[in-house]
């Protein structure tokens, strides 16, 4: 069977004054049905311009973009209105993803009268049932945006993006603006509808403990490309690219007296205007080599977990 | 006395906004050391911006206005001081460095003036002397000398947190409030600003009160720790207290909510509920609409602080005395 989501050699590249800007460079990855793939990386590395090219929010460059099969890269009209029925967005910033001037109410409803496939009395029912799915009390329902705490606004973009029952979700930082406490409420809330409703996630995240708890399988990226990729537990337990490594070293421990062995990453990104052949990390890798101006290629390392570094089995 | 640097007593600071009266710091009290780093852990509005910037006597007022309290500076009460004191006192002996790189410097002007302005507000330096110093602060963060000349849109997020904390640190302050210096940092980049802060605070002897909602960030940075909710300590110790013996229900639903990096449990455990209306702070126990352990006794009245053991203070009636959950559940369905 054809997995649900299949990228191959996805680019999106935008023109600036500078030059080119390599956003997502040469991206492969599948996702199965009811899977979460968790992309991961700093800002700028390309991860929301990935999820949105996906959806087709963006017009790739170049590459193809398969839903069960069929090519999407480039469907327009009905057929793509047909294909944004199945895939949708949750935003990072649940402030400014809402029309501050609608009742929730109105946001939740629209996609439904918008699809065009229910009668009235269906969509109000409907409505109030995705309310009460995501968790909105009924005396909240006709409140605007700004009445509503950032964790229930959260609540309403998901409403929203599951209100069609897509197949696929790209959760774009969706808790990353959320205090602690309410990230937690609203992962669970993800987890337990994916579990219910058999929807397929690609998680954006920057927050490695937040993409381990929730992900099947990671990709890392760096600079517009994916360095490794890897089932989500084996990532932590065995992270290979370098910058895997320095990623996740970074992270402060909450165990006070584990001492952090950091391997602390010279220099910020370079830029991803007109970059250099060769690998992109290697500025800043430690282990950098005069080879590390040649292309590197995603090789398999062990069962399913890939990485893009030629120098992997020899620093281990 | 003993060699306390900083002392806080009863901190109160409101803000109103039309008729209504928001009490983002309520009775908040905490000493510290020199050269102690203390961390002021909590969610958004739990005030713990608002504590710093009546510390620093920076409170917008209107709407903000401290109400009660004492902050004594080495026995000096800052809160009775006049404005042209503060002027003395800001910048040279209390620093701040502020969450937001982006909107804490001034876009007009090149990164060397805008230190070097501070520097000859509180020293008595010709412009070649102070840019001496600028530059020498400037190579200290790992940003060479040479780019004196540029303005903050010529640098990237890190390197602009860099400035700032070049900025604060250049009159060699003793006391350094650090508002999440690094949130708005990837984390590659916030372990780089993270040991130059330690490395710096280590060179200089200065104290820090680091604000923070990040427990990892906290755990490997300070001493000692207090937990805020709704403008309340709810939780003040050593680190070790706080994180190996946590005692509030409010630390423990914090430290359970995050998705751990070693177990594999499949759900995790959030804080049920939402943070107290700040126009309108229940009666008793701030947290206990949301707590698990809650009782009659939590809701009214004001719930003082609780000595759990030498160095470790909980504000919460139930702390010490381990009552069962099923003790509290059976009061939540009310059968007690």
């Amino acid at each position: 069977m054809a997995p649900l989501i299949e990228v191959k050699n996805l680019k999106k590249f935008f023109k600036v004054p500078a030059g080119t800007l390599y956003a997502v460079d040469n991206v492969s990855f599948t996702i199965n049905k009811g899977e979460t793939v968790g992309v991961v990386g700093e800002s700028g590395c390309g991860k929301s311009t990935l999820g949105r090219t996906i959806i087709r929010l963006l017009d790739a460059t170049d590459g193809q973009i398969l839903l069960e099969g069929d090519d999407i890269t480039h469907v327009t009209g009905k057929k793509l209105k047909a294909v944004r029925e199945k895939m949708q967005i949750i935003f990072q910033d649940p402030y400014s993803s809402l029309n501050p001037r609608q009742r929730i109410i109105t946001t939740v409803k629209e996609p439904l009268a918008r699809s065009g496939r229910f009668p009235r009395s269906v969509i109000n029912e409907e409505t109030e049932r995705l309310m009460d799915m995501v968790g909105i009390d009924a005396r909240l329902r006709q409140s605007y945006p700004h009445e509503l705490d950032g964790g229930r606004r959260q609540r309403v973009g998901i409403a929203r993006a599951l209100a069609l029952n897509p197949q696929f979700v790209v959760c774009d930082e969706p808790v990353s603006s959320l205090d602690v406490s309410i990230q937690a409420q609203v992962l669970n809330l993800l987890m337990d509808l994916q579990e219910q409703m058999g929807v397929a996630y690609m998680f954006v995240t920057h927050d490695l403990s937040v993409v381990r708890h929730i992900s099947d399988s990671i990709c890392v990226m760096y600079l517009g490309q994916i360095v490794e990729k890897s089932p989500a537990k084996e990532l932590f337990s065995m992270p290979l690219h370098p910058y895997t490594k320095a990623l996740l070293s970074a992270i402060p421990s909450t165990n006070i007296d584990e001492v952090m062995q950091q391997v602390e990453l010279k220099g910020e990104l370079t830029s991803p205007i007109n970059p250099k052949p060769g690998c992109r990390f290697a500025p800043r890798c430690p282990y950098a080599r005069e080879e590390c101006e040649q292309p590197q290629e995603l090789q398999e390392i062990a069962p399913d977990h890939f990485a893009a570094c030629w120098r992997v089995k020899e620093i281990g | 006395m003993d060699n306390t640097f900083l002392s806080v007593k009863d901190l109160e600071v409101i803000y109103t906004s039309g008729k209504k009266i928001v009490r983002a710091v309520n009775g908040v009290s905490f000493s510290l050391q020199r050269g102690e780093t203390l961390a002021l852990v909590g969610e958004t509005g739990a005030g713990k911006t608002s504590i710093a910037k009546a510390i620093m006597r920076i409170l917008p007022n209107p709407p903000g206005k401290i109400v009660g309290g004492v902050v004594e500076l080495e026995g000096e009460n800052l809160l009775e001081k006049s404005e042209a004191e503060m002027l003395e006192i800001r910048g040279e002996r209390i620093a701040m460095i502020f969450q937001d790189p982006m909107t804490a410097l001034n876009p007009l002007m090149t990164v060397g003036d805008q230190i070097v302005e501070g520097l000859r507000l509180h020293n008595d330096l010709t412009f070649a002397e102070a840019k001496k110093r600028a530059e020498e602060m400037l190579e200290q963060v790992g940003i060479p000398a040479v780019r004196f000349v540029e303005y903050p849109f010529e640098f990237s997020g890190g390197m602009r947190q860099r400035v700032v904390i070049a900025m604060a640190l250049a009159c060699n302050p003793d006391l350094l409030l650090a508002d999440e210096p690094t949130t708005a940092l990837d984390v590659t980049i916030q372990a780089q600003v993270l040991n130059l802060i330690k490395s710096l605070r280590q060179k200089y002897g200065t104290s820090m009160i680091l604000i923070s909602h990040d427990l990892g960030v906290v755990a490997q940075t300070c001493d000692s720790v207090a937990i805020v909710y709704a403008g309340q300590i709810m939780e003040y110790g050593t680190k070790r207290h706080v994180f190996k013996n946590p005692c509030h229900p409010y630390t423990r639903g914090l430290f359970n909510s995050l998705p751990s990096m070693n177990s594999d449990s499949d759900r995790l455990k959030p804080i049920e509920g939402t943070l107290p209306d700040p126009t309108n702070l229940p009666d008793g126990c701030p947290f206990h609409p949301r707590c698990p352990r809650a009782t009659q006794e939590c809701k009214i009245g004001v719930i003082e602080p609780v000595k759990v053991e030498p160095g470790h203070i909980c504000r919460c009636i139930h702390a010490g005395a381990e009552k069962s959950v099923e003790d509290s559940k059976r009061i939540h369905s009310g059968e007690v």
